[in-house]
């Protein structure tokens, strides 16, 4: 990673009509860095992205890629590719085709093609499939031809957005490695994304966004740290859907439903409380069929930021 | 960039064997369907089905009825029971085109003969009555004769005894010898020079079929712009340097392409079946057709950027297709429309498309004739282009 950003964001802010979506962002990511950006739906991600791919004017604040507005100067938006949800290919060529027309799109001169194309599926481990057409594919498959119709010519920033949506965990672990693939040729990798565990895992860092307003960033491993402390998080999966006694004896324990029958809390001395927590559990009558003890993650980090936000 | 969307459409085409199909095999197939529909239109093929009935029973009723059943243009037949309700009755249900009754002897001077038709089939009755007073002409010039001399006696104050002798010795001679004899009418047809039966016909209906498949094809294609915004290929394209651009035109290309080639599957079955003198205009045609297909292309794609949704556009497109091709003269000639319905036409391409066509191909006209449609026709494509290019820049 390098000290001279690729993308600097300096107050941005955008407003459609009388709503306010973007107010005051900053942003900096740098080539040979990975930055997630997080945030619930409406947050304005969308919208920052939108500007950063100069696609309109930001009401307020600048967008500089390398320096200059991607908005005014079609050179700057040449330092970026973008990597959209949708699987933004042609089903009915192969994966060959796809990337010479996509290169052909992104401005690469005809006589760059062939080797463009090449480094891109080696990049993303895609040449095995060249002539297939990309609807044969399998779903982790699309997404690497995905990302590597975005990086035909070569930009120094990559955006992401949201590219693990319908894959599954041996597909994800592969785009993983592709991204570091791609952030260690000095890519700089911006990913949007609901996938707490992917940014957690793959960011260098992370910025939170909430109503518009970048309201947390910094490297997920110190954020988790400054935020929990020595907290460990303990997760209880009932066997049973508790009923409303049960979930009034959970609840007392400080346990919070996640997802399904998953309830979770903090607690400074986890292995001891996890232990105590079962006993208690079961003598109430309500038997847990698995406990875990793990350290937090970006997602009770999230939750956290969600709780500062409303009561702000 | 232009070449590389033109390589997607046309793969997007080439792998899709059924769209290939419809595109480049279904129109020749309507073509012949059409022609040979509209072609029988302009008379020469109509024998007309007529039920008579004689309820005169009149020698002269008699001899009128054999020559209207022994009239080989006509597919005529005596009802059975020989009453004018049977008639009516036929003619109601559509067994026949139209029906006589013959009520009176011919020579009476009060309407003896009944003409039944439907209102639905208008133009069977005057064609009886042409037919009738052929068959009067040719079978009973006696009774003719007589008819004249009943007109004619009030106008001139009557005959006198020796006049309608002779008279009466010249129908004697016309009902022994007159009958059947050839004799010359009060028109001569002649068609124009170089004219092929239902050639005009078919060269109007070669140019309203290629430009009613090239606009539907051309709106199917302009289809994948919303298929691009949908599926996040437009994001893409539009955070590179370029835009959508050379995606809008690369695709104009394409769809003038496919338009000409359309064309020429239908021209090419026009020469073929009816003889359509098509490489004889070889080069004019070529003009017209590339600028119809731009036009189809241009329109197509600028209806279509201004649709958000699949479904709008393919609503949109099949209402602007039916309704052009209704006022524009590919479903129905326009010469049968109503005279302000054949202005409103000329707001079509159809209208220019057909008429350029047809003065190339039929008429044999001057260029000069031409241009006025070759105009209306590349300004329109062009427009709709442009329209095109604003709106994708507008979703920038």
């Amino acid at each position: 990673m390098t000290d001279r950003p690729i993308l600097n964001v300096w107050g941005a802010e955008h407003q459609y009509g009388d709503r306010k979506v973007l107010r005051g962002v900053d942003l900096t990511v740098h080539p040979g860095e990975i930055y997630a950006l997080l945030g619930p739906n409406g947050a304005g991600k969308s919208t920052l992205v939108g500007a950063i791919c100069g696609r309109f004017k930001l009401t307020g604040g600048e967008v500089a890629l390398d320096g200059q507005d991607p908005f005014v100067t079609a050179s700057a938006r040449a330092r970026l590719g973008l990597v959209p949800q949708e699987i933004a290919l042609y089903g009915h060529m192969t994966v060959r085709e796809n990337l010479e027309v996509f290169g052909r799109l992104s401005g690469v001169m005809r006589c760059d093609l062939a080797p463009a194309v090449a480094s891109a599926m080696q990049l993303t481990r895609t040449a095995d499939r060249e002539h297939v057409p990309v609807r044969h594919l399998s779903g982790g498959y699309r997404r690497r031809v995905n990302i590597a119709a975005a990086i035909l010519h070569r930009p120094q920033l990559l955006i992401l957005d949201e590219p693990t949506v319908g894959v599954d965990i041996d597909a994800r672990e592969a785009l993983d490695t592709v991204i570091r693939n791609l952030r260690d040729t000095g890519v700089a990798v911006l990913i949007v994304t609901h996938d707490l565990d992917q940014a957690g895992a793959l960011a260098d860092r992370v910025g939170f966004l909430r109503e518009g307003r970048k309201v947390l960033e910094g490297v997920p491993r110190r954020l988790i740290e400054q935020a929990f402390g020595q907290e460990m998080e303990i997760l209880v999966q009932m066997h049973l859907e508790p009923d409303m006694d049960g979930e009034s004896i959970l609840a007392a324990e400080g346990l919070e439903r996640r997802k399904g029958n998953l309830w979770a809390r903090l607690d400074l001395d986890g292995y001891n409380a996890a232990a105590q927590l079962d006993r208690r559990l079961r003598g109430l009558g309500l038997i847990p069929r698995e406990i875990r003890v793990r350290a937090p993650s970006l997602q009770n980090l999230f939750s956290l930021v969600a709780d500062w936000s409303r009561a702000a | 960039m232009i070449l590389a969307m033109f390589r997607v459409m046309a793969l997007a085409l080439w792998r899709d064997r059924g769209a290939l199909v419809m595109t480049f095999l279904l129109p020749p197939l309507v073509f012949l369907i059409f022609s040979a529909v509209f072609a029988g239109t302009t008379g020469e093929d109509i024998r007309l089905k007529l039920a008579i009935a004689d309820d005169a029973h009149t020698p002269a009723s008699r001899r009128l009825v054999d020559a209207l059943l022994a009239d080989p243009d006509l597919r005529a037949e005596r009802t059975d029971p020989d009453t004018g309700e049977r008639v009516r009755a036929l003619v109601k249900a559509g067994r026949a085109d139209a029906g006589i009754i013959v009520r009176a002897d011919p020579s009476a001077s009060d309407s003896p003969i009944v003409v039944v038709s439907d209102p639905s089939r208008a133009v069977a009755a005057p064609l009886t009555m042409a037919r009738v007073q052929q068959a009067m002409a040719r079978a009973l010039p006696d009774v003719l004769l007589d008819r004249t001399l009943v007109e004619t006696a009030p106008a001139v104050g009557g005959f006198t005894s020796r006049q309608m002798a002779v008279v009466a010795a010249a129908k004697a001679r016309l009902a022994k010898d007159g009958a059947g004899a050839a004799r010359p009418g009060l028109f001569e047809r002649e068609d124009i020079t170089g004219a092929k039966k239902g050639g005009g016909t078919i060269a109007y209906y070669a140019g309203a079929v290629s430009i009613l498949f090239a606009l539907f094809s051309a709106m199917t294609g302009a289809l994948s712009l919303i298929d691009e915004r949908r599926s996040g290929i437009a994001d893409r394209i539009l955070a590179g340097t370029r835009g959508m651009g050379p995606v809008v035109t690369g695709k104009f290309l394409f769809l003038t392409a496919q338009g000409v080639v359309q064309a020429t599957m239908i021209f090419i079955t026009a020469q073929l079946v009816y003889g359509v003198p098509v490489l004889q205009h070889i080069g004019p045609w070529l003009v017209t057709t590339v600028l119809a297909s731009v036009c189809a292309a241009g329109l197509a794609l600028g209806i279509v950027a201004f649709c958000r949704t699949r479904d709008q556009a393919q609503m949109l497109s099949t209402f602007i297709i039916l309704i052009l091709a209704a006022i524009g003269g590919s479903m129905v000639p326009r010469f049968l429309m109503p005279p302000w319905l054949q202005t409103v036409g000329w707001a079509t391409p159809h209208a220019w498309t057909i008429e350029a066509y047809q003065s190339i191909l039929w008429r044999d006209a001057e260029l000069m004739a031409v241009y006025p449609a070759w105009a209306v026709l590349a300004a329109t494509g062009l427009a709709g282009l442009m329209l095109a290019q604003k709106a994708t820049r507008l979703i920038r």
